[in-house]
């Protein structure tokens, strides 16, 4: 047998167990959106699309999720960036300040987010109890009972859990910008913010690309957070679309309905993923 | 001598670790023996669990050749998990449930056909004991799904000592005195500090929310849905009262506490058991957990239970909601005989007589609560069965669960003031008129 074949021999297992694991549920998904398996008769349909377009809570749940991920990642790449630079920074303790930094995003998700609703709890929780002590405020505030404070929580929720993974990768830019570069600039009298803007940025381009892509994909993708948070509360103010489409998929046993939502995110997520997935082939060319 | 008390202590901790490992250690299953799975989210629960563990372990002793393996499922991830299983051809052998997803269990084939059982046990003869309601949930087209395990009704329970240290004498009866009440009994306990006693708290997060506001709806002589379950009777008057009576009580009377928008059924009892609340609407469980949250309340002497307050007192029309537990065998098992055996021995009166004991809980065995003596003689258990004669069980269709969630989200919605009381019972009686026409 030729090498050329041998090498897919090898990747043939790791290849069909990728296809059970992730191609299996994206199929049935898809199928289940046309109502076409595990049902008592299936039968083509487009009816989840149509009812879709027509759906307020889809559509607020869409305009949700539109938010809370333009909000979030925005924030995930400002603190990103800034605790890369920090980090990237000649400091004594270098390795204790990166697992420090790091460590919130090694909390499970639902965890993080039972903690933060603790932390927000109108009468126990710690932020009124520090709030009503130190006399700011006369009374507890309704952190996750209130729609505007509530999304706010949840944003703020995870904008500090999620920024360590683009920050991780904007280090990893950070340290592979050539010393000589820096060298050069301050010969050239550059100030510090001169470098950042003429030097740090343009090398990085390419790690807040994919920094900005793959945080897009992983938050639209959220569940636990806001799901142990406020499960979507009060009302549909913090209801993101995978909190809807579990709860049609899940608790309404509306299979279809769920499962046609499910395959709208991915479609989207798809186009929003096409610049990085065009990168990274281009450098493997 | 120091060397040696270490010796001995060192000794001592390994000997009673391993003597720990091998008696916690399940038993492993002889040739032949067949092993059965029980799911039921009470099995997490410390009380609950304990009982039905010792429970399987007399099973077991009676049924020698079958195992028992108990799989404790979250409540929250319960029918995920189930249906998931069920349809990949898996799941337990038997499993729990409340009545609230039940028909779409047996409408999507997702439970066993019992019917071929029961009446190998005798048919009607086996199943006379059980209150004739408590059958409606499990059966479908003259076919039975289920065995009803135990039922209860919804009743007002109230902190007496608060009550007379508000100077209220007696339970209230009516809706207006349950808001004087709660008036009343929302204050300050400190001189000049912020307002820390509320007089009652509803449920307005999800775990529960089903049962503690539908007793309120149907106080009022309201309901979600007709006789029928085809119509939404959410445009009615009387649900346009019970809404604005919540939302008033919440928004103008301030005498729920804030963040009710969270407050699950624990966090109501745990309000109770904290004295922060002296009304809740709870049943013969929230005794054993208020108590549990916190003994030194002293529950079984200071909580006391009444039934559901209602617009007038001579008022005869269903007032309060049933809850049921269900025994349901999984259309999988490879083992029905022995599931049908743990089916029937968990549902038997003698098993009935340990949920009492161990967790207050009543039976859906008519002899159990008319002959069991500490049940007989317990006035919570008479309020609560008395209360079973005046309650329903919620709508019991598949479409309920999503319909329930509308109506939540919407008084959510008027509790946060995104929209007025008005909209928000509008709202949801449009969703549930979209949702009864889907087919």
């Amino acid at each position: 047998m030729r090498d050329y074949y041998k090498g897919y021999l090898f990747i043939l297992p790791a290849f069909l167990l990728l296809l059970i694991i992730l191609g299996f549920p994206a199929v049935a998904a898809f199928l289940q959106s046309f109502n076409l398996m595990w049902v008592a008769t299936p039968s083509f349909t487009l009816g989840s699309y149509k009812a879709l377009a027509s759906d307020p809570e889809f559509l607020t749940s869409l305009m949700n999720t539109v938010i809370f991920v333009t909000v979030v990642v925005s924030s995930h790449l400002v603190i990103g960036l800034g605790v890369a630079l920090l980090l990237n920074m000649d400091l004594r303790f270098k390795w204790l300040w990166r697992v420090v930094a790091i460590l919130p995003w090694t909390m499970p998700d639902v965890i993080g987010g039972l903690v933060w609703r603790f932390m927000f709890d109108t009468l126990p929780g710690i932020v009124n109890s520090v709030l009503l002590r130190t006399g700011i405020s006369a009374e507890p505030i309704d952190w996750l009972g209130n729609p505007t404070l509530a999304f706010l929580s949840v944003m703020l929720a995870e904008s500090w859990r999620g920024y360590a993974y683009p920050m991780l990768i904007l280090l990893a830019g950070l340290q592979a910008i050539p010393r000589q570069q820096y060298e050069a600039a301050e010969l050239d009298g550059c100030s510090a913010w001169q470098k950042f803007i003429y030097v740090t940025l343009p090398n990085l381009k390419h790690m807040i690309i994919i920094a900005l892509v793959l945080d897009v994909i992983w938050e639209s993708r959220l569940f636990g957070m806001v799901y142990s948070m406020t499960g979507g509360g009060p009302g549909y103010s913090t209801q993101i679309l995978t909190l809807l489409s579990y709860k049609q998929y899940f608790q309404f046993f509306n299979v279809s309905y769920g499962a046609s939502m499910a395959v709208v995110l991915a479609t989207v997520l798809f186009f929003i993923s096409l610049p990085y997935l065009r990168m990274s082939m281009r450098q493997q060319l | 001598m120091l060397d040696k008390l270490i010796r001995c202590a060192a000794s001592t901790v390994a000997t009673a670790t391993v003597a720990g490992m091998l008696a916690s250690a399940p038993v492993p299953a002889k040739a032949g023996d067949v092993t059965v799975t029980y799911a039921d989210w009470q099995l997490a629960q410390d009380i609950w669990g304990r009982s039905l563990r010792e429970a399987m372990a007399e099973f077991e002793k009676q049924n020698p050749g079958i195992k028992v393996t108990t799989d404790p499922t979250a409540l929250s991830h319960r029918d995920v998990k189930f249906t998931t299983a069920i349809r990949g051809g898996a799941g337990p052998d038997v499993f729990a449930l409340d009545v609230n997803p039940v028909k779409q269990y047996i409408t999507n084939g997702w439970v066993k056909d019992l019917t071929p059982f029961i009446e190998a046990e005798g048919g009607e003869a086996f199943l006379k004991d059980f209150y004739p309601n408590t059958l409606q949930p499990v059966s479908e087209d003259g076919k039975f799904y289920g065995i009803p395990k135990n039922v209860v009704a919804m009743v007002l329970i109230y902190n007496e000592a608060m009550f007379r240290d508000a100077g209220i004498d007696k339970a209230p009866e009516t809706w207006a005195e349950y808001r004087e009440a709660a008036k009343k009994l929302t204050k300050a306990t400190k001189s000049g500090g912020p307002v820390d006693q509320w007089g009652a708290t509803l449920v307005l997060a999800k775990a529960c929310f089903d049962l503690r506001f539908s007793v309120v709806l149907r106080g009022f002589g309201g309901d979600f849905l007709n006789a029928d379950w085809d119509e939404s009777r959410l445009g009615e008057p009387a649900a346009k009262e019970a809404f604005d009576f919540v939302t008033d009580m919440i928004l103008e009377d301030k005498t729920m506490p804030p963040g009710i928008a969270q407050v699950d059924c624990n966090g109501a009892r745990r309000l109770l058991a904290n004295g922060k609340v002296a009304m809740i609407f709870g049943t013969m469980w929230t005794l054993p957990e208020v108590n549990g949250m916190n003994p030194d309340l002293k529950a079984w002497d200071v909580l006391k239970m009444a039934h559901v307050p209602q617009k007038t007192v001579d008022d005869k029309s269903i007032r309060s909601t049933l809850y049921q537990k269900t025994l349901f065998m999984n259309p999988n098992t490879k083992n029905p005989e022995a599931a049908w055996k743990l089916i029937k021995f968990l549902s038997e009166p003698k098993q009935m007589q340990r949920w009492f004991d161990d967790n207050n809980m009543l039976s859906a065995r008519r002899s159990v609560n008319e002959t069991y003596d500490p049940i007989t003689s317990s006035p919570f258990a008479a309020t609560v069965t008395k209360e079973i004669e005046r309650a329903a069980f919620l709508p019991l269709i598949p479409k309920w669960p999503e319909m329930l969630e509308a109506f939540r989200q919407n008084l959510q919605s008027a509790v946060a003031k995104q929209k007025s009381p008005e909209e928000a019972l509008a709202d949801a009686h449009k969703q549930y008129q979209a949702i009864l026409a889907r087919p």
